[in-house]
């Protein structure tokens, strides 16, 4: 037994090692769902009968808010790990392909043409202004030989970026009504969103989350380089596409859902490749499991913080984000693809 | 275009001084004459040795003026005029309109109407008249320099900010007769208002303003209309932990939203019907009794300026009132 081998580090670990850390994670993600049912900016003693209002905070607000923050999480991590390696870019979130800022500007053009009324369609807005920003995306990196490169992709979603948020300042700065509905696209939120919502959404979030799980063998061969994966009969710029329509649903889903928010889809996959190696069949099961854990944990916290009043999950997210995402990424082999 | 804008605002600026030169009291000595008079918001005498005529003025401050017969040759706004509540049934055709921005004035054009007087609310917190605020954008603070800035104080009651720009109005030569009507007229409302209140005792009342995933509840001592309100007998709430650095609301999440139980719930009217179904969204809407029982409706939040105004939402309150029940929360 050599030296490395009996130091095993997290690229070597083991599948019973994996598949016990992963255990671990289940039981973090299992405490973070306990926590966001219990704990919250009302306190609801233990002990006793539960007053009708203490059952309707529990039952009709932390029950959903919790539900929504398991898909919204998974969601967020998934589509991040995916993206990552589609993108070849450690750096790749769905801010960087212009899915909020196209989601923002469908909901602030669609109040601004329809009135106030189209706040209740708000979501299916949301989720078609993110789909249009990736299609435009991948379709303005697809132009040229090579297709859709890593580099082109990340230049592409700059610009529908910059794009896309111009013309949403330019639409508030003439429309009030906009304003208030963009104030949610902002900073995103768990708080407020129930049952319809989930309704909604539920089937494009847990079906992107299955067929995202299939991935792991193309994102395997991707990760090899775009000559080496085509040499190993990969066809490289199909998956690709596929990958991205995978995101483009997962991202723009969440996005519709709860508002931006940022770091999830950045971070987590980073902790799972640091956990499980750079193998994708390990570091999306470790994302779905993970990116909820976080959401839920950084949402309960945000309720704690400044009760009665509740902070924006998106705003704890970034706080507590930031830093850890320096740390991993001062880890360079985290970042390594 | 830069020779232009020289020629205004050096046209401005001396039509500017002309009035400023004389807003002390030597002034009078020199002259021996006083034209105009008005004691602003920030406790300062104005004088002129005219009638001021060429006026710019804040979008509310120019409604209640011109409510009174006087109107201006400019306005700026805070935000859409067309949109506004404060602003509803206005006629500003013919007015220049330099910003419907808050925080962004046209200090060039407004130059260009050669003012001799800018009017707007003086906010005493704040220390500064509507438009020229902290914060706002410094070309926008030039606009103080174009002629003497005056206006009616922010304060306890909505009365005595109308009752402010009675007085400007009236040393600008409107009408008293039109301004002494329109007072008779209120001060009915106010008495039939006194009557409903007194006839329903017990009668609770919040202010709110639900929005996004927060619960607002007005703070009546920055509210002067729900201070007013108070004083003529509804008991409107007060909540008791202010938010620190905005001590206009207090914001709760919506998992306490049932933490006061009125028996009337006031919606912020800017933005209502919205924020009523924002309310209604939330599965503890039905946990508070007052909108449970549908006993809702709306207060005129932070832009009454006029007695016609502010006649109509006392008259609708009070019919609100005699038509509520008292006994919705029973402690």
């Amino acid at each position: 037994m050599t030296a490395t081998a009996a130091r095993p580090t997290a690229r070597h670990r083991g599948g019973l090692g994996l598949a016990a850390a992963l255990a671990v994670s289940l039981l973090a993600l299992g405490a973070a769902c306990a926590a966001s049912i219990l704990l919250g900016s009302r306190a609801i003693t233990a002990g006793g009968a539960l007053t009708p209002t203490e059952l309707t905070v529990l039952f009709d607000m932390r029950v959903p808010r919790t539900v929504l923050g398991l898909l919204i999480g998974a969601a967020l991590a998934v589509s991040g790990a995916l993206l990552q390696g589609v993108a070849r870019n450690p750096l790749a979130d769905p801010g960087v392909l212009g899915i909020n800022s196209g989601a923002a500007l469908a909901v602030v053009a669609a109040v601004t043409v329809a009135g106030s009324g189209a706040v209740g369609a708000a979501v299916w807005f949301a989720f078609l202004g993110a789909g249009v920003a990736t299609v435009t995306v991948y379709g303005i990196a697809s132009f040229g030989r090579e297709g859709a490169t890593p580099t082109k992709l990340a230049l592409a979603g700059v610009v529908v970026t910059a794009a896309a948020s111009s013309l949403t300042s330019a639409i508030v700065l003439m429309n009030v009504d906009a304003l208030n509905e963009l104030r949610f696209w902002q900073v995103g939120a768990l708080a407020g969103r129930y049952w319809p919502v989930i309704g909604q959404l539920w089937p494009f979030l847990v079906g992107g989350l299955v067929v995202a799980m299939l991935a792991a063998r193309p994102l395997n061969a991707l990760a090899l380089g775009d000559d080496l994966a085509r040499s190993l009969g990969t066809r490289v710029r199909l998956t690709r596409g596929v990958l991205f329509a995978i995101v483009a649903v997962l991202c723009g889903a969440a996005t519709a859902a709860c508002g931006p928010i940022a770091f999830v889809g950045l971070m987590v996959p980073h902790l799972a490749r640091l956990l499980a190696g750079p193998d994708y069949r390990w570091i999306l099961p470790f994302s779905l499991v993970l990116g909820p854990t976080l959401l839920l944990a950084c949402d309960v916290l945000g309720r704690m913080v400044i009760a009665p009043a509740e902070v924006q999950v998106g705003v704890i997210v970034g706080i507590v984000g930031a830093p850890v995402f320096v740390a991993l990424v001062r880890m360079r082999r985290s970042v390594e693809l | 275009m830069p020779a232009r804008r020289l020629t205004a605002l050096a046209a401005a600026a001396a039509a500017a001084l002309a009035l400023a030169g004389c807003s002390s009291p030597a002034a009078d000595a020199e002259s021996g004459e006083v034209a105009w008079s008005y004691v602003s918001g920030d406790g300062t005498t104005y004088t002129a040795d005219h009638v001021p005529q060429r006026i710019i003025a804040h979008a509310y401050a120019a409604k209640v003026l011109m409510e009174f017969g006087i109107t201006p040759v400019g306005i700026y706004a805070d935000g859409d005029l067309d949109s506004d509540v404060g602003l509803q049934g206005v006629d500003f055709e013919g007015i220049e309109v330099l910003g419907e921005e808050w925080g962004k004035i046209d200090v060039e054009k407004a130059a260009s109407l050669q003012p001799d007087l800018i009017v707007g609310d003086w906010w005493p917190v704040e220390e500064a008249y509507s438009g020229l605020e902290s914060g706002v954008e410094e070309s926008s603070t030039k606009l103080a320099e174009l002629a003497p800035v005056v206006g009616a104080a922010q304060g306890d009651s909505i009365v005595d900010l109308i009752e402010g720009y009675a007085e400007l109005a009236e040393s600008l030569g409107a009408d008293t007769a039109v301004i002494d009507a329109q007072r008779a007229e209120f001060d009915g409302a106010v008495a039939a208002f006194q009557e409903a209140v007194a006839g329903k005792p017990g009668l609770t009342a919040l202010a709110i303003s639900p929005y996004d995933d927060s619960y607002a509840i007005a703070v009546p001592e920055y509210a002067p209309e729900l201070l007013d309100l108070r004083s003529w007998g509804l008991d409107v709430i007060v909540p008791s932990e202010p938010d620190p650095d905005f001590p206009y609301w207090q914001t709760l999440s919506f998992e306490n939203a049932d933490a006061y139980q009125p028996d009337v719930l006031l919606f912020d009217d800017r933005n209502h019907p919205a924020n009523e179904q924002t309310l209604a969204d939330q599965p503890i809407s039905s946990q508070i009794a007052a909108f449970a029982a549908g006993q809702t409706t709306t207060w005129p939040a932070y832009w009454l300026h006029t007695y016609p105004d502010y006649t109509a939402q006392l008259q609708s309150l009070t019919a609100f009132v005699e038509g509520a029940n008292p006994d919705i929360v029973v402690e």
